[in-house]
């Protein structure tokens, strides 16, 4: 790991406190590709996590909500997450784990055209989220 | 007119049932399969026949305690079950059935059906719905496949040729460019992935090259990836002498459990032991989740690969299955099957 490597940690979990801190969502986390193959994304940072699971999650691109993110560099929410099977294309991971019922995903871009991460929060109740959620959220960033 | 009479009677004749037909307890008229058992078994109608007047005689008496007489009187006819030939090496079980055809005239039938053929018959409509129901689940994935092929891999396909007709822009810096490149690559790492996760999901090539432990580590390790409930393989067995069919079924019924337990048990922890004894292999799958109650979907749904689609796939190769499961308790799918 070098010193750069430890930068963006430290960076991140210094964000999404902050996120967790300053809004009202019940969970906060920023996914981040590895540098090193096989390149997976995994859930590095969180805040308001109910449990380990999300250490165990590797992020598919294109499936569930931060999948969608990550492969589209748009931002994606949803007000229905618990809705999904298992076997679902909209099934997300965390949000499965953490138990949340809504929830926002906007990218982290590295330069103008690749996604390298996704910030999540999402709400464990029936809160909804929005296109404004979203902006909010990028502001973040 | 005649014709027609003609018909019935040979109906009657040739019927696979044994009809006889009697008049004031004499055996009036019987058809060519009733002759055939009466030569053959040494039958004699009057045995029969002691056999539906007892049985008449215990229906309208008042001292029988039975619960089912109310729908018995509702029959007009009397159905008996019966064993004819007990002492032969092949005994053969019939329904007896007592109909009156003339009651003042004491005119009645009795009719032999052969209880084989109507299990049989009902054997033949429960695999009916079992190959209607594998033929569905066939077509189902199938589609799925063709789903994930079109929206996963034609896509990504489709955006990194997009990708590279922008490549021959002259007019892009350099920088863009190496940005672009970047872009494509990830897309199609992202593709092949896909294309990686497919393969796998249909055919674990691992289980004909590496064996079944194998197999399972890396589908535990993925579905560990997918839902992030912690999946343990524990197990020393040799699976090399197993056939490959009895290590295929013993893979689905892994495959099958867990996703079970993912879906639906909402489990923290998932453990898969494979161990071998000296004659048999034993597989197990144990998680800690809400646990269900077994007899309640233990019936033929027709829609779900449920568990009886797994019992038969691992009574079809001699093992045994078997689930136990209570309310908040976990479930445990233990699968069992003899080795030479």
């Amino acid at each position: 790991m070098n010193l750069e490597q430890t930068n963006d940690q430290f960076d991140y979990q210094t964000l999404v406190n902050q996120i967790y801190h300053d809004e009202d969502f019940d969970f906060v986390g920023v996914a981040i590709q590895s540098k090193n193959p096989p390149h997976s994304i995994k859930w590095s940072f969180v805040a308001g996590n109910t449990n380990e699971k999300f250490r165990k999650i590797v992020l598919r691109s294109g499936i569930g909500i931060a999948g969608l993110v990550i492969r589209t560099g748009k931002p994606f929410w949803d007000n229905d997450l618990t809705e999904y099977e298992y076997s679902s294309k909209m099934y997300t991971p965390i949000a499965n784990t953490e138990h949340l019922h809504s929830a926002v995903a906007v990218p982290i871009v590295e330069t103008p055209s690749i996604v390298s991460g996704v910030l999540i929060a999402g709400y464990h109740s029936n809160i909804e989220v929005s296109n404004e959620t979203a902006q909010k959220l990028s502001q973040y960033l | 007119m005649l014709e027609t009479a003609q018909w019935i009677n040979n109906y009657f004749n040739e019927s696979t049932d044994a009809i006889m037909i009697f008049k004031d307890n004499e055996l009036l008229v019987s058809n060519h399969m009733a002759k055939e058992l009466q030569k053959e078994l040494n039958m004699n109608p009057k045995y029969l026949l002691e056999i539906a007047d007892s049985s008449v005689k215990q229906k309208f008496s008042p001292t029988e305690n039975c619960f089912n007489c109310i729908i018995q009187n509702k029959m007009k006819q009397i159905s008996i079950p019966i064993t004819l030939a007990k002492n032969m090496p092949h005994p053969l079980s019939y329904f007896m059935i007592y109909n009156v055809i003339d009651q003042e005239e004491h005119v009645f039938s009795l009719t032999l059906k052969n209880r084989g053929t109507i299990n049989r018959m009902d054997q033949l409509a429960q695999q009916r719905k079992l190959t209607q129901y594998v033929n569905r689940a066939n077509e189902n994935e199938r589609k799925r496949i063709s789903e994930d092929l079109h929206d996963s891999i034609a896509q990504g396909v489709y955006s990194a040729i997009m990708g590279v007709r922008r490549l021959s822009d002259t007019t892009m810096s350099p920088e863009k460019l190496s940005q672009l490149t970047d872009v494509i690559q990830s897309q199609l790492n992202d593709t092949l992935t896909e294309v990686k996760r497919m393969a796998l999901d249909i055919r674990p090539s691992v289980l004909d090259s590496f064996g079944l432990l194998s197999a399972l580590r890396v589908l535990s390790k993925r579905l560990q990836e997918n839902s992030g409930v912690t999946i343990d393989v524990i197990g020393n067995a040799d699976t090399s002498g197993l056939s490959n069919d009895i290590q295929s079924v013993l893979y689905r019924i892994a495959q099958e459990a867990i996703n079970n337990a993912l879906k639906h048990a909402n489990a923290n922890e998932i453990s898969i032991l494979l161990v071998s004894h000296d004659h048999f292999i034993t597989l197990e799958i144990i998680d800690d989740g809400d646990g269900f109650n077994v007899p309640k979907h233990q019936t033929f749904n027709g829609r779900s690969l449920g568990l009886m689609n797994m019992n038969e796939r691992v009574k079809a190769l001699n093992g045994a299955f078997s689930i136990k499961s209570k309310l908040n308790e976990g479930t445990t799918v233990t699968v069992k099957f003899p080795v030479a």
